[in-house]
Protein backbone atom coordinates (compact mmCIF):
# COMPACT_ATOMS: atom_id res chain seq x y z
CA UNK A 1 0.00 0.00 0.00
CA UNK A 2 3.13 2.46 -0.96
CA UNK A 3 0.57 5.05 -2.63
CA UNK A 4 -1.95 5.29 0.46
CA UNK A 5 1.75 5.67 2.89
CA UNK A 6 2.53 8.24 0.41
CA UNK A 7 -0.96 9.99 0.50
CA UNK A 8 -1.14 10.02 5.09
CA UNK A 9 2.36 11.35 5.05
CA UNK A 10 1.28 14.31 3.05
CA UNK A 11 -2.18 14.70 4.77
CA UNK A 12 0.18 14.47 8.36
CA UNK A 13 2.62 17.04 7.09
CA UNK A 14 0.16 19.22 6.18
CA UNK A 15 -1.39 19.56 9.65
CA UNK A 16 1.56 19.63 11.17
CA UNK A 17 1.21 23.84 11.51
CA UNK A 18 -2.20 23.26 13.13
CA UNK A 19 -1.33 20.00 14.94
CA UNK A 20 1.86 22.15 16.54
CA UNK A 21 -0.49 25.26 17.30
CA UNK A 22 -2.97 23.02 19.51
CA UNK A 23 -0.46 21.63 21.42
CA UNK A 24 1.15 25.09 21.96
CA UNK A 25 -2.34 25.63 23.78
CA UNK A 26 -2.45 23.14 26.33
CA UNK A 27 1.95 23.97 26.85
CA UNK A 28 3.18 27.40 27.90
CA UNK A 29 6.84 26.10 25.88
CA UNK A 30 7.09 25.20 22.00
CA UNK A 31 9.47 22.41 23.43
CA UNK A 32 6.99 20.86 25.29
CA UNK A 33 4.11 21.32 22.60
CA UNK A 34 6.23 19.46 20.15
CA UNK A 35 7.29 16.58 22.29
CA UNK A 36 3.64 16.00 22.53
CA UNK A 37 2.59 16.41 18.76
CA UNK A 38 5.69 13.62 17.65
CA UNK A 39 3.85 11.39 20.38
CA UNK A 40 0.72 12.14 19.28
CA UNK A 41 2.30 11.66 15.76
CA UNK A 42 3.23 8.04 16.75
CA UNK A 43 0.60 7.00 18.29
CA UNK A 44 -2.01 7.81 15.55
CA UNK A 45 0.73 5.69 13.59
CA UNK A 46 0.50 2.80 15.76
CA UNK A 47 -3.48 2.85 15.50
CA UNK A 48 -4.09 4.02 11.75
CA UNK A 49 -6.34 0.63 11.65
CA UNK A 50 -8.60 2.49 14.37
CA UNK A 51 -9.23 5.37 12.17
CA UNK A 52 -12.36 5.16 11.23
CA UNK A 53 -13.84 5.39 7.43
CA UNK A 54 -15.83 8.74 6.69
CA UNK A 55 -13.90 9.96 9.59
CA UNK A 56 -12.04 13.25 9.60
CA UNK A 57 -8.33 13.00 9.49
CA UNK A 58 -7.68 16.45 11.46
CA UNK A 59 -10.62 15.32 14.44
CA UNK A 60 -8.72 12.19 14.94
CA UNK A 61 -5.42 13.37 15.35
CA UNK A 62 -6.35 16.41 17.77
CA UNK A 63 -8.57 13.81 19.62
CA UNK A 64 -5.55 12.05 20.20
CA UNK A 65 -3.22 15.22 21.00
CA UNK A 66 -5.69 16.04 23.62
CA UNK A 67 -5.03 11.75 24.95
CA UNK A 68 -1.39 12.38 25.07
CA UNK A 69 -1.54 15.21 26.47
CA UNK A 70 -4.17 14.51 29.28
CA UNK A 71 -1.85 11.15 30.07
CA UNK A 72 1.39 13.35 30.57
CA UNK A 73 -0.24 15.70 32.86
CA UNK A 74 -1.18 12.30 34.66
CA UNK A 75 1.81 11.38 34.49
CA UNK A 76 3.63 13.96 36.14
CA UNK A 77 0.95 13.74 38.87
CA UNK A 78 -0.54 17.57 38.46
CA UNK A 79 2.13 18.97 38.93
CA UNK A 80 1.33 22.69 38.62
CA UNK A 81 2.97 24.63 36.48
CA UNK A 82 5.24 27.53 37.58
CA UNK A 83 5.41 30.34 35.84
CA UNK A 84 8.70 30.81 35.40
CA UNK A 85 10.30 32.16 31.49
CA UNK A 86 10.50 29.36 29.51
CA UNK A 87 12.84 28.02 26.82
CA UNK A 88 11.48 30.39 24.43
CA UNK A 89 13.22 33.36 25.87
CA UNK A 90 13.02 36.34 28.41
CA UNK A 91 9.68 37.96 29.13
CA UNK A 92 9.09 39.98 25.86
CA UNK A 93 9.05 43.41 26.56
CA UNK A 94 5.10 44.34 25.89
CA UNK A 95 4.55 46.60 23.29
CA UNK A 96 1.17 46.83 21.34
CA UNK A 97 0.75 44.89 18.91
CA UNK A 98 3.98 42.87 19.47
CA UNK A 99 3.28 39.18 18.31
CA UNK A 100 5.50 37.77 20.70
CA UNK A 101 4.68 39.51 23.26
CA UNK A 102 0.78 38.70 22.71
CA UNK A 103 1.52 34.78 22.38
CA UNK A 104 3.74 35.07 26.13
CA UNK A 105 0.59 36.68 28.17
CA UNK A 106 -1.87 34.82 26.42
CA UNK A 107 -0.25 31.50 27.09
CA UNK A 108 0.43 32.41 30.66
CA UNK A 109 -3.14 33.29 31.32
CA UNK A 110 -3.86 30.08 29.59
CA UNK A 111 -1.57 27.75 31.60
CA UNK A 112 -3.86 28.99 34.65
CA UNK A 113 -6.86 27.08 33.14
CA UNK A 114 -8.01 24.14 34.61
CA UNK A 115 -7.17 21.21 32.00
CA UNK A 116 -11.26 21.19 30.72
CA UNK A 117 -11.22 24.46 29.75
CA UNK A 118 -7.90 24.89 28.44
CA UNK A 119 -9.29 21.92 25.43
CA UNK A 120 -12.74 23.77 24.94
CA UNK A 121 -10.52 27.08 24.75
CA UNK A 122 -7.61 25.56 22.43
CA UNK A 123 -10.25 23.83 19.84
CA UNK A 124 -12.80 26.22 19.53
CA UNK A 125 -11.18 29.96 20.24
CA UNK A 126 -7.58 28.79 18.38
CA UNK A 127 -8.24 25.89 16.14
CA UNK A 128 -11.88 27.66 15.17
CA UNK A 129 -13.81 24.36 15.37
CA UNK A 130 -17.54 24.58 16.01
CA UNK A 131 -19.15 23.57 19.24
CA UNK A 132 -20.19 20.55 17.71
CA UNK A 133 -16.36 19.33 16.37
CA UNK A 134 -15.07 19.95 19.64
CA UNK A 135 -17.58 18.37 21.57
CA UNK A 136 -16.80 15.65 19.32
CA UNK A 137 -12.91 15.69 19.61
CA UNK A 138 -13.14 16.05 23.19
CA UNK A 139 -15.55 12.61 23.46
CA UNK A 140 -18.39 15.04 25.77
CA UNK A 141 -21.71 16.79 24.96
CA UNK A 142 -22.45 19.77 23.76
CA UNK A 143 -23.94 21.36 26.92
CA UNK A 144 -20.38 20.33 28.77
CA UNK A 145 -18.32 21.76 26.03
CA UNK A 146 -20.23 25.31 26.34
CA UNK A 147 -20.24 25.26 29.65
CA UNK A 148 -16.41 25.00 29.69
CA UNK A 149 -15.49 27.03 27.11
CA UNK A 150 -17.85 29.68 28.87
CA UNK A 151 -15.89 29.34 32.43
CA UNK A 152 -12.66 29.52 30.21
CA UNK A 153 -13.32 32.94 28.57
CA UNK A 154 -14.41 34.26 31.63
CA UNK A 155 -11.08 33.04 33.25
CA UNK A 156 -8.35 34.27 30.31
CA UNK A 157 -10.68 37.35 29.98
CA UNK A 158 -10.35 38.50 33.94
CA UNK A 159 -6.63 37.36 33.69
CA UNK A 160 -5.85 39.24 30.46
CA UNK A 161 -7.53 42.08 31.40
CA UNK A 162 -5.97 42.18 35.18
CA UNK A 163 -2.67 42.62 33.27
CA UNK A 164 -3.70 46.07 31.97
CA UNK A 165 -4.55 46.64 28.07
CA UNK A 166 -0.83 46.87 26.67
CA UNK B 1 -35.19 40.61 26.90
CA UNK B 2 -32.05 39.10 29.22
CA UNK B 3 -29.67 36.75 27.99
CA UNK B 4 -27.51 35.08 30.06
CA UNK B 5 -23.57 34.54 29.01
CA UNK B 6 -22.95 31.68 27.53
CA UNK B 7 -26.04 32.62 24.78
CA UNK B 8 -24.32 35.88 23.99
CA UNK B 9 -21.02 33.84 23.94
CA UNK B 10 -22.61 31.36 21.23
CA UNK B 11 -24.15 34.37 19.56
CA UNK B 12 -20.74 35.15 18.91
CA UNK B 13 -19.70 32.03 17.97
CA UNK B 14 -22.13 31.69 15.38
CA UNK B 15 -23.82 29.17 17.05
CA UNK B 16 -26.96 29.72 17.70
CA UNK B 17 -29.64 29.02 15.66
CA UNK B 18 -31.16 31.43 12.47
CA UNK B 19 -34.16 32.56 14.89
CA UNK B 20 -32.35 33.68 18.13
CA UNK B 21 -29.51 35.17 16.03
CA UNK B 22 -32.10 37.55 14.58
CA UNK B 23 -33.33 38.21 17.82
CA UNK B 24 -30.55 39.31 19.52
CA UNK B 25 -28.76 40.93 16.87
CA UNK B 26 -32.31 43.05 16.63
CA UNK B 27 -31.88 43.25 20.80
CA UNK B 28 -28.20 44.83 20.06
CA UNK B 29 -29.28 47.55 18.22
CA UNK B 30 -31.20 49.34 21.00
CA UNK B 31 -29.21 47.64 23.90
CA UNK B 32 -25.62 49.34 24.15
CA UNK B 33 -24.83 46.90 27.04
CA UNK B 34 -25.77 44.01 25.49
CA UNK B 35 -23.55 44.78 22.09
CA UNK B 36 -21.07 45.42 24.51
CA UNK B 37 -21.29 42.15 26.19
CA UNK B 38 -21.26 40.66 22.49
CA UNK B 39 -18.12 42.67 21.23
CA UNK B 40 -16.17 41.57 24.80
CA UNK B 41 -16.74 37.99 23.47
CA UNK B 42 -15.51 39.30 20.03
CA UNK B 43 -12.16 40.72 21.32
CA UNK B 44 -11.07 37.72 23.57
CA UNK B 45 -11.47 35.07 20.54
CA UNK B 46 -9.30 37.48 18.09
CA UNK B 47 -6.99 38.15 20.98
CA UNK B 48 -6.83 34.20 21.62
CA UNK B 49 -6.76 33.54 18.66
CA UNK B 50 -4.31 36.10 17.03
CA UNK B 51 -1.56 35.01 19.79
CA UNK B 52 -1.45 31.56 18.51
CA UNK B 53 -1.52 32.81 14.65
CA UNK B 54 2.41 33.12 14.86
CA UNK B 55 2.89 29.65 15.50
CA UNK B 56 1.27 28.60 12.21
CA UNK B 57 4.65 30.67 10.91
CA UNK B 58 7.35 29.46 12.75
CA UNK B 59 9.60 26.45 10.98
CA UNK B 60 8.59 23.16 11.95
CA UNK B 61 10.96 21.01 13.88
CA UNK B 62 12.37 18.34 11.52
CA UNK B 63 11.81 15.50 13.94
CA UNK B 64 7.90 16.02 13.23
CA UNK B 65 7.99 16.18 9.81
CA UNK B 66 10.06 12.60 9.92
CA UNK B 67 7.60 11.69 12.33
CA UNK B 68 4.69 12.60 9.87
CA UNK B 69 6.53 11.24 6.77
CA UNK B 70 7.11 7.78 8.96
CA UNK B 71 4.38 6.06 6.88
CA UNK B 72 5.93 6.80 3.51
CA UNK B 73 9.67 5.54 4.87
CA UNK B 74 8.88 2.86 7.23
CA UNK B 75 12.72 2.26 7.65
CA UNK B 76 12.95 5.63 9.89
CA UNK B 77 10.28 5.05 11.98
CA UNK B 78 11.15 1.66 13.94
CA UNK B 79 7.57 1.17 15.56
CA UNK B 80 5.72 2.18 12.26
CA UNK B 81 2.95 -0.02 11.46
CA UNK B 82 4.08 -2.50 8.60
CA UNK B 83 2.53 -3.67 5.40
CA UNK B 84 -1.18 -3.79 5.01
CA UNK B 85 -1.66 -1.84 8.38
CA UNK B 86 -0.67 1.54 7.24
CA UNK B 87 -3.80 1.38 4.88
CA UNK B 88 -5.42 4.60 4.48
CA UNK B 89 -9.44 5.11 3.86
CA UNK B 90 -11.23 5.73 1.09
CA UNK B 91 -12.10 9.03 -0.33
CA UNK B 92 -15.13 9.29 1.81
CA UNK B 93 -12.75 9.90 4.51
CA UNK B 94 -11.01 12.83 3.43
CA UNK B 95 -14.52 14.90 3.59
CA UNK B 96 -13.83 18.02 5.33
CA UNK B 97 -17.66 18.15 5.59
CA UNK B 98 -18.64 21.80 5.34
CA UNK B 99 -18.20 24.98 3.41
CA UNK B 100 -14.60 26.65 3.67
CA UNK B 101 -14.58 29.37 5.95
CA UNK B 102 -11.88 31.20 8.02
CA UNK B 103 -10.72 28.36 9.03
CA UNK B 104 -10.41 26.57 5.92
CA UNK B 105 -8.13 29.49 4.56
CA UNK B 106 -5.98 29.78 7.93
CA UNK B 107 -5.21 26.07 7.21
CA UNK B 108 -4.26 26.69 3.94
CA UNK B 109 -2.11 29.48 4.90
CA UNK B 110 -0.64 27.08 7.32
CA UNK B 111 -0.45 24.78 4.01
CA UNK B 112 1.58 27.48 2.22
CA UNK B 113 3.51 28.35 4.83
CA UNK B 114 4.59 24.77 5.05
CA UNK B 115 5.18 24.43 1.55
CA UNK B 116 7.91 27.49 1.84
CA UNK B 117 9.46 25.92 5.24
CA UNK B 118 9.77 22.49 3.79
CA UNK B 119 11.86 23.76 1.08
CA UNK B 120 15.00 23.92 4.00
CA UNK B 121 13.47 21.75 7.09
CA UNK B 122 12.73 18.69 5.08
CA UNK B 123 16.41 17.87 4.73
CA UNK B 124 16.25 13.55 5.17
CA UNK B 125 13.49 12.92 2.96
CA UNK B 126 12.12 9.22 1.91
CA UNK B 127 12.92 8.56 -1.76
CA UNK B 128 9.22 7.39 -1.05
CA UNK B 129 7.40 10.31 -0.75
CA UNK B 130 6.10 12.20 -3.57
CA UNK B 131 7.45 15.80 -2.17
CA UNK B 132 11.08 16.10 -1.18
CA UNK B 133 13.72 18.38 -0.77
CA UNK B 134 16.49 19.02 -2.85
CA UNK B 135 18.89 22.04 -3.38
CA UNK B 136 16.96 24.48 -1.53
CA UNK B 137 13.66 23.35 -3.75
CA UNK B 138 10.64 21.33 -3.25
CA UNK B 139 10.54 18.76 -6.03
CA UNK B 140 8.40 15.77 -7.43
CA UNK B 141 9.06 12.41 -6.94
CA UNK B 142 7.79 8.97 -7.39
CA UNK B 143 3.97 8.43 -8.51
CA UNK B 144 3.66 12.56 -8.57
CA UNK B 145 6.81 12.74 -11.06
CA UNK B 146 6.02 9.95 -13.35
CA UNK B 147 2.04 11.71 -13.62
CA UNK B 148 4.05 14.96 -14.52
CA UNK B 149 6.11 13.40 -16.95
CA UNK B 150 3.60 11.25 -18.21
CA UNK B 151 0.43 11.86 -17.38
CA UNK B 152 -1.94 14.37 -19.93
CA UNK B 153 -5.10 16.16 -18.89
CA UNK B 154 -7.01 14.68 -22.21
CA UNK B 155 -6.45 11.35 -21.48
CA UNK B 156 -6.22 10.37 -17.41
CA UNK B 157 -8.90 8.76 -16.21
CA UNK B 158 -10.95 10.02 -12.63
CA UNK B 159 -9.24 7.28 -10.58
CA UNK B 160 -5.48 8.26 -11.30
CA UNK B 161 -4.58 9.52 -7.93
CA UNK B 162 -2.50 12.32 -9.43
CA UNK B 163 -4.93 14.58 -11.26
CA UNK B 164 -3.15 16.92 -13.58
CA UNK B 165 -5.10 20.11 -14.52
CA UNK B 166 -3.32 23.16 -16.47
CA UNK B 167 -0.51 22.29 -18.18
CA UNK B 168 1.24 25.96 -19.50
CA UNK B 169 4.39 27.66 -20.31
CA UNK B 170 5.64 30.20 -18.11
CA UNK B 171 7.48 33.72 -18.58
CA UNK B 172 10.74 31.94 -18.89
CA UNK B 173 9.77 29.48 -21.18
CA UNK B 174 10.01 26.57 -19.06
CA UNK B 175 6.67 24.20 -18.36
CA UNK B 176 4.58 24.54 -15.29
CA UNK B 177 1.32 21.81 -14.80
CA UNK B 178 -0.79 22.23 -12.01
CA UNK B 179 -1.66 18.85 -10.28
CA UNK B 180 -4.20 17.47 -7.00
CA UNK B 181 -3.35 14.74 -5.29
CA UNK B 182 -7.16 13.78 -5.00
CA UNK B 183 -6.77 11.42 -1.96
CA UNK B 184 -4.56 13.38 -0.06
CA UNK B 185 -6.76 16.59 -0.80
CA UNK B 186 -3.96 18.50 -1.89
CA UNK B 187 -2.63 20.58 -4.48
CA UNK B 188 -0.25 22.28 -6.29
CA UNK B 189 2.14 23.61 -9.21
CA UNK B 190 4.61 21.81 -10.61
CA UNK B 191 7.39 23.32 -12.80
CA UNK B 192 10.44 22.27 -15.49
CA UNK B 193 13.71 23.60 -13.89
CA UNK B 194 17.27 21.13 -14.96
CA UNK B 195 15.46 18.21 -15.79
CA UNK B 196 12.88 17.96 -12.35
CA UNK B 197 9.71 19.18 -11.27
CA UNK B 198 10.24 22.06 -8.67
CA UNK B 199 7.15 23.23 -7.02
CA UNK B 200 6.71 25.76 -6.00
CA UNK B 201 3.28 26.19 -4.41
CA UNK B 202 1.54 23.38 -2.31
CA UNK B 203 -2.45 23.89 -1.10
CA UNK B 204 -4.75 21.85 0.76
CA UNK B 205 -7.62 21.15 -1.46
CA UNK B 206 -11.49 21.89 -1.35
CA UNK B 207 -12.77 18.21 -0.70
CA UNK B 208 -16.24 17.62 -1.03
CA UNK B 209 -18.27 14.25 -0.50
CA UNK B 210 -16.03 11.27 -2.13
CA UNK B 211 -13.35 13.58 -2.22
CA UNK B 212 -12.08 16.34 -3.99
CA UNK B 213 -13.79 16.95 -6.97
CA UNK B 214 -12.12 16.15 -10.02
CA UNK B 215 -13.52 19.44 -11.88
CA UNK B 216 -13.05 21.53 -8.84
CA UNK B 217 -11.18 24.99 -9.29
CA UNK B 218 -7.57 24.72 -7.95
CA UNK B 219 -7.06 26.66 -4.06
CA UNK B 220 -6.58 30.53 -4.91
CA UNK B 221 -2.62 29.94 -3.47
CA UNK B 222 -2.29 27.57 -6.88
CA UNK B 223 -4.35 29.92 -9.06
CA UNK B 224 -2.03 32.76 -7.88
CA UNK B 225 1.26 30.92 -8.77
CA UNK B 226 -0.55 30.48 -12.16
CA UNK B 227 -1.29 33.52 -12.65
CA UNK B 228 2.06 34.65 -11.45
CA UNK B 229 3.72 32.32 -14.07
CA UNK B 230 1.55 31.94 -17.08
CA UNK B 231 2.81 33.35 -20.40
CA UNK B 232 -0.31 33.29 -23.35
CA UNK B 233 -2.99 30.39 -22.68
CA UNK B 234 -2.84 27.08 -21.08
CA UNK B 235 -1.87 24.17 -24.04
CA UNK B 236 -5.07 22.65 -25.79
CA UNK B 237 -4.29 18.91 -25.61
CA UNK B 238 -2.03 18.56 -29.01
CA UNK B 239 -0.05 21.15 -27.18
CA UNK B 240 0.24 19.22 -24.04
CA UNK B 241 1.27 16.25 -26.04
CA UNK B 242 3.94 17.83 -27.59
CA UNK B 243 5.39 19.26 -24.74
CA UNK B 244 5.56 15.36 -23.35
CA UNK B 245 7.24 14.16 -26.34
CA UNK B 246 9.57 16.49 -26.18
CA UNK B 247 10.59 15.84 -22.48
CA UNK B 248 9.16 19.05 -21.34
CA UNK B 249 12.64 20.60 -22.27
CA UNK B 250 12.34 24.61 -22.72
CA UNK B 251 12.42 26.05 -26.00
CA UNK B 252 11.94 28.83 -27.04
CA UNK B 253 8.58 29.24 -29.07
Amino acid sequence: MTADAEEISVRLVALLPRLRRFARTLSRSQHDADDLVQLALERALRSLDQFREGANLASWLFGIVKNAWIDSCRARGRRQEVPLPDDSGEHPAISPGDSEASLWSVSEAMSKLPEDQRLAVGLVLVEGMSYKEAAAVLEIPIGTLTSRLARGRSALAATLSAEGPA
Amino acid sequence: MNYDDETLMAYADGELDAALTAEISAAMETDPVLAQRVERHRVLRTQVAGAYATVLEQPIPERLLAAANAPAAPRLAGDSPRGEVAQFPGRAALTEGRPWGGREWLALAASLVLGMLLSWQFLSPSERSMVVASNGALVARGALARALDSQLASTQRAEDPVQIGLTFRSQDGSYCRSFTLTRAATAGLACRASGQWRIPVTASAAASEGGVRQAAAPPSAVVSAIEARIAGDALDAPGEETARLGGWDARPE
